[in-house]
């Protein structure tokens, strides 16, 4: 008895690799060091926790931005999403990347606030009481006050210029590493140097770079 | 044109747990010094700053010009997370921004959590069938309006867990359909974060 | 199997209502159909909720072995919670509380003597109806309503599948025929067999608060001694069971009420030490709960019925001793 053929799946839907605003994606060292830190954050550990939210903190906003209509509210759902994902940790696997998973559940969450910012056409009951139908009514700006908008230009700029007075073999290290996404080995053998010294050259031009920021954002 | 670089000040310990960072956000650093490093970062404000700064030279390189999470925006979510069984969470403001407060869920009481639980014991009189009623109680007709107070802010079942666990139970002697209905609500209920307009707007 | 299925699925319907005419299954026989396969086949899928401004995807394996039917259902990417039915327990895993919840299942026997038949009484509180629709899934469907007829109810709009009945797509409706909560699979597998690990969890609940309940076999001679003085409209009495709470002294007591296709529980539990709590009433999609005072107990009513039907019924429900007497509107009720 043949089994029945799988139904197909309907066109329209949000997978994550329709949406990917990085290319590439993040290689598979970066995939198990961040299951390392899932492994330990499942375990209570809030920091490796913490860890994982200033890794894709960025990303997740940035991908938040471009769903909503209101930019501006970017920051406050992105928020949710960490901690609704915080929350659901218990169930994460380890079957997928955990920012493909990450990913999804920030997609969900802006979709479920596009949805309560206007009616839809098939009107669902109103039969909730008042509190359940108040989804955050946020007042709060985060990205678009000109402080905001003067800041993060300040930040590309301070970064860039710090990027462009590194020295050659630190410059050439860490934008193979962060733009290319290419490993240790790779760039070792793209630079013809040991492992060691790409790990040291890309970590030294973070610390210049670093430094930089310091006086912009302490 | 090479130049030569400023001389950190900093002593040789902490550059090699800020190298170990570095190559943790790249992946490279072996399993066992990750929790070791994890364990520093969280004590330390300093490394975790440092952490964020690296990935932030990521996303520039990346991205120029483009969208970021502003500065305060992890600590943000660190404490949004936070275990507090305070009633309500002050979230910290920078300027221009108005104070959000996020309400956290009713902690159950030990009765109401525990009342979903522990043994089910079927009622069988006849061996086999649960107690059955063949007539209806009360007339059929109209009934009476009962108009009842509700209270103010009430829990949804995703937050009360008394609920939850009554759901799955009521679920069970439901027909397939609307077992999947209650077990799908029980499922999607919102899992913890009560969101109520702000009550005051507090200018900083 | 499928086929010894469809088999049973029609001598089903040739016994039931005969004279129908055999070319054209109606809509109470869709009914009878899609019930069936919900609680038969094997089958694993995704599909998406939507209830209120809420949507998250969900999926559901179900799996039918030795006469049992278990299954899986847990949120991927909501709350992570999942319920996993297995032949002897549910366990209801909540990651976001790292808790979970066990307890033995309550059917027992055969599973199609579970399968509740519509009998006559439900067109009098529903209406059928069923007609062609177009194609979901790129599967032909048939649309069956089951529409309520009063405000005590909800109904379904279901697109079944007409090979399998299986429902790629329902919605709960209310008496206005509005959609309170809506799913819809994106994905859906009919097989001969699913592997047993498929219903295992993707939770990892080491360190979670295992909450169990006590064996099966454990009876204790207890009745509920609860009634409802009025049942909302249809409703009706069908079965009663009394659930023992660890550190609380008397049993929890359950009430289950039915008619003929929504059911509604009626849970009477010992009030709270520190005094009176304001009665609430709560709802996720169709979901609806009411929580009332009555004598010292908490009586909580929920169901896949409107709010008005659960706060009817808990607030209905007294000591059977109170029945006994003549019925005496009580001081902060209005006179009949």
């Amino acid at each position: 008895m043949r089994p029945m053929a799988n139904f197909p799946p309907p066109d329209g839907s949000t997978e994550p690799h329709e949406l990917r605003d990085d290319a590439g994606g993040p290689p598979s060292g970066t995939e198990l060091s961040d299951l390392e830190l899932v492994r330990r954050a499942q375990k209570g550990e809030r920091g490796a926790f913490d860890l994982l939210v200033l890794r894709y903190q960025h990303k997740v906003v940035k991908l938040v931005a471009r769903l909503l209509r209101d930019p501006a509210e970017a920051e406050d759902v992105a928020q949710e999403a960490f901690v609704k994902a915080y929350r659901a940790l218990g169930s994460f696997r380890g079957d997928s990347a955990f920012y493909t998973w990450l990913y999804r559940i920030a997609v969900n969450t802006a979709r479920n606030t596009m949805a309560s910012r206007q009616r839809r056409p098939l009107d669902y009951e109103a039969d909730l009481s008042e509190s359940e139908q108040s989804v955050v009514e946020s007042r709060m700006r985060h990205g678009d006050t000109p402080e905001a908008v003067a800041l993060t230009d300040e930040i590309h700029r301070t970064v860039n210029d710090a990027i462009e007075a590194l020295p050659e073999d630190l410059r050439t290290a860490i934008i193979l590493r962060e733009i290319e996404g290419l490993s240790y080995e790779e760039i070792a053998e793209a630079m013809d140097c040991p492992v060691g010294t790409v790990r040291s050259r890309i970590f030294r031009a973070r610390e210049a770079i670093d430094r930089s920021l310091k006086p912009l954002l302490d | 044109m090479p130049q030569t670089e400023p001389k950190l000040e900093s002593n040789p310990m902490t550059d090699q747990i800020r190298e170990q960072m570095s190559a943790l956000i790249d992946g490279e650093l072996p399993r066992d010094q990750v929790d070791l490093l994890v364990r520093r970062m969280a004590r330390d404000a300093g490394l975790k700053r440092a952490f964020g700064n690296y990935v932030l030279a990521g996303e520039v390189l990346r991205a120029p010009g483009g969208v970021l999470a502003s500065p305060g925006f992890a600590a943000r979510v660190s404490v949004a997370i936070g275990d507090s069984d305070v009633g309500e969470l002050a979230v910290p403001s920078a300027p221009g921004r108005a104070t959000l407060r996020w309400r956290r869920p009713l902690a159950a009481t030990a009765v109401a959590a525990s009342a979903a639980l522990a043994a089910v014991l079927l009622v069988r009189p006849d061996g086999g069938q649960p107690e059955r009623f063949a007539e209806r109680s009360g007339a059929p007709g109209t009934l009476p309006v009962v108009s009842l107070p509700v209270g103010g802010s009430s829990p949804t079942p995703g937050e009360n867990q008394r609920l939850a666990g009554y759901m799955v139970v009521h679920g069970q002697y439901a027909t397939p359909i609307g077992r999947r209905t209650v077990w799908t609500n029980a499922l999607a209920a919102d899992p913890g974060i009560t969101h109520v307009a702000p009550e005051t707007a507090e200018a900083p | 199997m499928r086929r010894g299925l469809a088999a049973a699925a029609l001598s089903l319907v040739a016994c039931a209502a005969p004279q129908v005419h055999a070319a054209a299954p109606n809509a109470a026989q869709w009914l009878e159909r899609m019930t069936e396969a919900l609680a038969t086949l094997n089958y694993d899928g995704l599909f998406t909720h939507t209830a209120g401004q809420q949507s998250e995807t969900m999926r559901i394996v179900h799996r039918v072995e030795g006469g049992r039917s278990m299954e899986r259902l847990v949120s991927l990417d909501g709350s992570g919670r999942e319920i996993v039915r297995t032949a002897e327990e549910v366990h209801f895993y909540m990651p976001d509380r790292r808790v979970v919840l066990v307890e033995p299942r309550g059917d027992e026997g055969s599973l199609l003597r579970a399968l509740p038949a519509p009998g006559p009484e439900l067109d009098e509180l529903y209406t059928l109806a069923v007609r062609k629709g177009s194609k979901l899934l790129g599967r032909d469907v048939r649309v069956l309503d089951i529409l309520p007829r009063d405000v005590y109810r909800y109904g379904y709009r279901l697109w079944l599948d007409e090979e399998t009945a299986m429902p790629l797509r329902s919605e709960v409706v209310n008496g206005e025929g509005r959609a309170v909560e809506a799913m819809h699979f994106t994905q859906l597998e009919v097989r001969d067999r699913i592997a047993a690990r498929e219903l295992e969890p993707a939770v990892d609940a080491t360190g979670y608060q295992w909450v169990r309940t006590r064996k099966r076999g454990e009876q204790q001679p207890a009745s509920v001694g609860w009634r409802p003085r009025k049942v909302p409209p249809g409703f009706r009495l069908v079965a009663t069971r009394v659930q023992v709470v660890p550190g609380v002294p008397m049993p929890v007591q359950h009430l289950i009420f039915s008619d003929g296709f929504a059911s509604v529980s009626v849970f009477i539990e010992p009030g709270q030490a520190k005094g009176p709590t304001p009665p609430e009433s709560t709802s996720v999609g169709s979901s609806n709960a009411f929580s009332t005072q009555v004598r010292g107990h908490v009586v909580t009513a929920i169901g896949e019925v409107p709010a008005t039907t659960v706060r009817e019924l808990a607030t209905s429900v007294v000591p059977v001793e109170e029945l006994a007497t003549p019925a005496v509107p009580a001081p902060d009720r209005p006179d009949r």
